[in-house]
């Protein structure tokens, strides 16, 4: 995929009075206009049915919104169909609080769907998958069926699969929803490593431990609107 | 390469998971095809025999006299007007006397005592041997009855009806239970493969949320739509030929078999018939794929 001006430019997602409401009136999002930089870490928050899940959904492109623009990378979500949307799919990682796991496959299986869409060497996808087991302390689930781990376990295979085919955009809905303390930390660690190496992470969440003291922006939302906007500190 | 290894890697894993309804469907697109190829081989055969049989079947005009070289002329006119014919011979009442001597052969001095013109020209008829042709017969007949200075018409008019109406029989079941069979066999793949689909629901958003083009998710379903069609054709018509050895053997020696000489389709035929059903299984798969990927 070429990248464009506008990632070029720095934005890796705009969304320009972007709204989406739901039969019979249900209000999901209503009128967001946001930018964020590639490179970016960015939080957003809010409690339940804020809209948090949906505008992650939207930027994926898995929901279209009712009005308003959401670009990806440059790319006009619209207009992007078949191939050149699947190639852009490829390039973010996404980890739903529904997890979408496979639940009748092994653990190495579902981290590995992500990498062989894109046709990556069986011997890499094998190394990839260890590699990000061993940070997640997972290594002895490699063979493991999916829908033996618990829920905790299951939540930190959906973020390998979504960091595993080093995505430039990661979509994270909740990540630390059912895990303790430590591996809380664990799992912030691998997604501020994505995010080093280039990556723009975009978190939604409602778990204040892992944004109370961050210096990056924080965008709270409720009942579909954005009601703040913590910008980044300069350290 | 790769896109390959790993589309048949797919198709094999859903292959494995779903081996029951495969099964089935497997099982009706064998049978449709055996069934339609059951009628079809008696089909070609009844042509066959009857292209066999037609080689005896001529139609003689019997003429009041002699027609002369003008009138000859005019007559093969008239008839080729009618229809294309593969011969025409005229026969004067002088030849058809010598040929009756010669079919009484050492009794021919019976004739000694009768004229030579005893027997009525004639004009013998030799249609094209093709099914249309036989059909067409009796109004053939019909026209040449009225041509003037006709006496009489003749050739063998039961047999050749009863057979028109055969074969018209076996062509409209043959034509119906093609039509059928290929309505059967669509509608099979494209459930079994809605049924995968639906029990792989997850398992295609996950493809599509990781960025699987539709091709890759597609090309496994036609994976699978082109074995069903190229293993249930060829179990198909492996059946019938098992079959068509079996009535062969029990049915061989003096009889129906010998009349007609029944034989088992060409090669050419037998490509083409797994060919078609290859194409129609994937046309089943193909369309139910494409519903899911629209959504």
């Amino acid at each position: 995929m070429t990248t464009n001006n506008a990632s070029v430019n720095g934005t890796m997602v705009e969304l320009i009075k972007v709204s989406k409401s739901y039969p019979p009136d249900v209000v999901a999002l209503d009128n967001i206009s946001l930018s964020i930089n590639t490179g970016e870490l960015f939080f957003m928050i809010g409690k339940s049915g804020a809209g948090k899940t949906t505008l992650l959904k939207m930027i994926s492109y898995m929901e279209p919104p009712n009005t308003g623009l959401i670009e990806v990378a440059g790319h006009d979500l619209r207009r992007l169909r078949g191939n050149k949307l699947a190639k852009l799919r490829q390039r973010i990682g996404v980890a739903y609080q529904d997890f979408k796991l496979l639940l009748d496959r092994t653990v190495a299986e579902n981290i590995a769907i992500s990498m062989e869409v894109s046709y990556k060497q069986p011997s890499q996808i094998q190394k990839r998958v260890k590699n990000l087991l061993e940070q997640l302390q997972l290594s002895d689930k490699y063979n493991t069926i999916t829908g033996e781990l618990s829920r905790g376990e299951q939540q930190r295979i959906t973020l390998a699969r979504a960091v595993a085919n080093s995505p430039t955009l990661l979509l994270v809905d909740e990540p630390t929803g059912n895990l303790d303390a430590e591996t809380t930390g664990r799992v912030m660690q691998l997604l501020t490593k994505a995010n080093n190496s280039g990556a723009t992470v975009v978190i939604a969440t409602h778990d204040e431990s892992i944004f109370r003291n961050s210096k990056h922006r924080i965008m709270e939302l409720d009942r579909g609107r954005m009601v703040s906007m913590k910008e980044a500190t300069v350290s | 390469m790769r896109f390959w290894f790993s589309v048949v890697r797919q198709a094999g894993r859903n292959l494995r998971q779903t081996w029951p309804s495969q099964l089935m469907t497997l099982l009706t697109v064998s049978l449709s095809v055996l069934i339609f190829a059951f009628f079809s081989l008696v089909y070609t055969n009844m042509i066959n025999s009857s292209e066999q049989l037609g080689d005896d079947l001529r139609l003689i005009i019997y003429l009041e006299d002699d027609p002369g070289p003008e009138m000859q002329e005019q007559l093969r006119r008239k008839i080729t007007n009618f229809d294309r014919v593969e011969d025409i011979v005229f026969v004067s009442k002088e030849e058809a006397y010598k040929r009756f001597a010669e079919q009484l052969g050492g009794h021919r001095d019976v004739l000694d005592d009768i004229p030579k013109d005893f027997l009525p020209a004639s004009v013998e008829v030799i249609p094209l041997k093709n099914l249309r042709s036989l059909n067409q017969i009796k109004l053939f007949s019909q026209y040449l009855s009225k041509l003037p200075g006709t006496l009489k018409v003749q050739y063998g008019q039961e047999w050749v009806e009863r057979f028109y109406y055969f074969t018209r029989l076996l062509s409209i079941v043959v034509f119906l239970s093609g039509s059928l069979l290929i309505l059967t066999t669509i509608f099979m793949v494209s459930y079994t493969i809605r049924l995968t689909i639906f029990g792989r629901q997850a398992e295609l958003e996950l493809l599509k949320l990781v960025g699987a083009t539709n091709n890759y998710i597609r090309t496994p379903f036609l994976i699978e739509g082109v074995l069903q069609g190229l293993i249930g054709s060829s179990l198909g018509i492996f059946s019938l030929f098992l079959l068509y050895q079996w009535i062969k053997g029990h049915f061989s020696g003096p009889g129906l078999l010998e009349l007609f000489s029944f034989t088992f389709f060409t090669p050419e035929v037998i490509i083409a018939i797994i060919f078609i059903s290859i194409i129609l299984t994937t046309a089943g798969s193909f369309t139910s794929i494409q519903k899911f990927l629209r959504i």
